[in-house]
């Protein structure tokens, strides 16, 4: 291994800090997710306040936009009784010209426990794990079209919840493949859990090269490749496709790969309909399907939640356990 | 002075000279030992006299981009490396296109250089690619070529114009073949950039650049150099245009013959290049073609930078490598691998890059030559730390790096430069 996939691990293999899937065993991928369930009420919901980072600061370094992704990790920290800063880096120092790498030494100096960065460079969160503040656990919350380890490991928690064992079932992903950190950090993720049949679903223009060595079956008419699935995960279509010319419209992405009832039916009676957020109705999926019996959306937001407190608890507990 | 150098052995292909163990030295040039009366004899220690290394594409960064490097300090870094002559990109700030810039680059480098700088200069004005810069004044200034570097020309019909005219006045044009509307992104289109999430540069952004230059190569006449060719794909096209007869040359980065894309997993920021480090296949292809001539030099493409242009995540660094004081350590490194004998790769960067900037009198080892030579021991090593790093810009991987032979001596128009 190198880069991020091998930085994130200790030289006993413990989570040291969370910057991709690429890598993870089956194994440390099973003790997340089980981690993540503990912090799941008997209902289902995320449990409202545990302790276990008191007096831990963490600092969420979102430079680029989101709501979601920074809101759960927010409500993560919280509920875990850390203290959370939140930097808004567009439009604080990066205006006044500090660097980077001068931003972070002064936050390290502040004495922060934990990184949660967001970045639209592929490797940011790497460069600060790796260059600037070792010593900080640092959580990949989505670094350019590198990683999404934190979503990805929600989709596995869905799917296990949902459907059992990845290492027995069938997953389709549809849609723009190529630009998509999700799908990337997922394939890995499955791969990690051992699921034997990943099949990728779009145009040529959407897919990246690289899917067959990842082991990554790709079809182009979405009725070869969703026949008995048990998971369908559906991505974000950006409206920047249309423009770079890589999709002629919305409506025909809709027609050739929209998720309609009909074609759900060529998916396994019961299989499950994923989706990151925020969904585009009647671009990747129809109301039926979003509103349906087999849509797990919601799902995936709440488990979202408890898969970033297991993730922060554990790259801290190595944190802690290295420095002492 | 007079000197004669014993014990050792000539390295320079298609000399007479080749394979003999002693040469004099006298008034700047190589002359018969015997015919100088005795006078110093400079022992040669069993190792190896080449001639000095021609780098045909150094970024010096003076004017205006001292705080990366200055001409005394990566001439230094050159000669440290085996170089005696270093062209140098027009690439400073502002870009070297008038008569007095290059004149400014001649005095600086007579006065702090420690090997013989040759410039070159834009083709166009401000390497803005509108107007034509006034060619026949840069080449009377000194210029060995003119270039457009990574300045694209605002149209095919300018770009035409200007290899038209360059053509009529016998200058040689160096092109960097590049597709604009492939240009950009920072890796290969490979498992490994596309696996990290980087943004992505094509082969086919030099090959589609290649096919429009070679035609209009073709339609001018005029003499062209491509530089910094990456890919198999271009290696091809151009052993087919040479084929046909066009008057073209093209060299390869040292780094594009030392690394693929696999270099870049690690993300280090020493491997951000100008042009990307693409597949192990295009590597291997990039040799065969300096082994068969198709690529006729390579050269160093030496970028210092300061620290801080490499402080930053992977997409988001300066591009370039500071590789000058390892050059000749990195043609050894190449033959100890069996990837491409020495005496090869030293072709590439004496004999036929002495052709290339039309200097007879330099290149080989030969009686009436400037006297330019290298004395390597290929027996000892040479290991780079922070002590003994020469360059400004220590934007390297030979930081900590062991290489393959050791120099001894290094000689400029007869004249010994002290080395690290």
């Amino acid at each position: 291994m190198h880069g991020p996939a091998a930085l994130q691990l200790t030289t006993d293999g413990r989570l040291r800090h969370l910057l991709t899937t690429e890598g993870l065993s089956k194994s440390l991928i099973t003790e997340l997710l089980d981690t993540a369930e503990t912090f799941l009420s008997s209902q289902g919901q995320p449990v409202k306040k545990v302790p276990l980072l008191r007096g831990k600061t963490v600092v969420n370094l979102f430079f680029e936009n989101s709501t979601r992704t920074r809101t759960t990790f927010d409500i993560a920290a919280h509920r875990l009784s850390a203290d959370v800063v939140t930097l808004d880096i567009r439009t604080s120092s990066a205006s006044k010209g500090e660097t980077l790498f001068d931003t972070l030494k002064n936050l390290e100096a502040m004495q922060a426990d934990l990184f949660v960065v967001r970045h639209s460079a592929g490797g940011a969160p790497f460069f600060i794990a790796d260059r600037v503040t070792p010593n900080i656990a640092v959580i990949n919350a989505g670094d350019g079209t590198h990683a999404h380890p934190t979503q990805a490991l929600l989709d596995l928690m869905t799917i296990r919840k949902n459907k059992g064992d990845p290492a027995q079932l069938s997953v389709a992903i549809i849609g723009d493949l190529k630009h998509s950190r999700v799908a990337r950090s997922l394939v890995h993720g499955l791969r990690g859990l051992g699921c034997p049949d990943i099949r990728a679903i779009g145009p040529g223009t959407l897919l990246p090269g690289d899917l067959e060595h990842l082991a990554v079956r790709t079809f182009h008419r979405i009725d070869d490749g969703l026949k008995d699935v048990d998971v369908v995960v559906l991505l974000r279509l950006q409206k920047e496709r249309m423009t770079a010319a890589l999709l002629p419209s919305e409506r025909e992405f809709f027609n050739l790969y929209g998720m309609t009832e009909s074609r759900l039916q060529l998916a396994k009676d019961n299989a499950i309909v994923m989706h990151p957020g925020p969904i585009n109705r009647g671009v990747e999926i129809a109301n039926e399907v979003a509103d349906g019996q087999q849509a797990v959306i919601l799902d995936q937001v709440t488990n979202g939640i408890a898969i970033r407190m297991a993730v922060m608890a554990m790259t801290l507990s190595t944190q802690q356990d290295e420095r002492s | 002075m007079n000197a004669i150098i014993r014990n050792m052995t000539i390295v320079s292909p298609g000399s007479p000279m080749h394979g003999k163990t002693d040469i004099g030295i006298s008034k700047g040039v190589f002359v018969d030992p015997q015919t100088l009366p005795r006078g110093q004899e400079i022992d040669g220690q069993s190792s190896l006299l080449v001639p000095g290394l021609i780098d045909c594409r150094v970024n010096l960064r003076e004017p205006g981009l001292e705080h990366k490097g200055t001409i005394a300090s990566e001439t230094r870094a050159a000669v440290a490396g085996g170089v005696t002559t270093v062209v140098a990109t027009p690439a400073t700030d502002p870009v070297v296109d008038s008569p007095a810039d290059v004149r400014l680059v001649l005095e600086r480098a007579s006065v702090s250089g420690y090997c013989r700088v040759l410039p070159t200069a834009m083709l166009t004005q401000g390497g803005e690619g509108s107007q034509l810069s006034e060619m026949a004044a840069l080449m009377d200034a000194g210029c060995v070529a003119l270039a457009q570097g990574n300045c694209p020309f605002r149209t095919k019909k300018i770009k035409f114009n200007a290899l038209k005219y360059a053509q009529s006045l016998g200058i040689r044009v160096i092109l960097d073949p590049e597709s604009r509307d492939f240009a950009g992104g920072c890796a290969h289109t490979g498992r490994i950039g596309m696996g990290l999430g980087l943004s992505l540069n094509s082969p086919l952004s030099e090959t589609l650049g290649l096919g429009a230059d070679l035609d209009l190569v073709e339609a001018t006449g005029v003499a062209a150099h491509f530089s910094r060719i990456t890919s198999k794909n271009s290696v091809e096209r151009i052993r087919r245009a040479k084929a046909e007869g066009l008057n073209i040359t093209c060299d390869v980065t040292l780094p594009h013959l030392m690394h693929s894309e696999s270099a870049i997993a690690n993300l280090d920021p020493n491997f951000h290049l100008e042009r990307p480090l693409r597949t192990e296949d295009d590597r291997l292809a990039l040799i065969s073609g300096i082994a068969d001539g198709t690529i006729d030099l390579i050269v160093s493409d030496h970028a210092p930078h300061e620290t801080g242009a490499k402080l930053a995540p992977f997409p988001e660094t300066e591009q370039g490598m500071s590789i000058a004081e390892g050059i000749i350590h990195l043609l050894m490194q190449l033959d100890r691998k069996s990837e491409l004998p020495f005496e090869i790769s030293l072709t590439a960067m004496t004999a036929r890059a002495a052709r290339f900037i039309n200097q007879d009198k330099l290149g080989v080892i030969k009686y009436g030559n400037n006297a330019d030579c290298v004395l390597i021991n290929p027996n000892q090593t040479t290991e780079f730390n922070d002590s003994n790093w020469l360059s400004a810009g220590r934007n390297s991987p030979l930081l900590g790096a062991l290489l393959p032979s050791q120099i001894f001596g290094t000689w400029i128009n007869g004249k010994h430069i002290a080395g690290r």
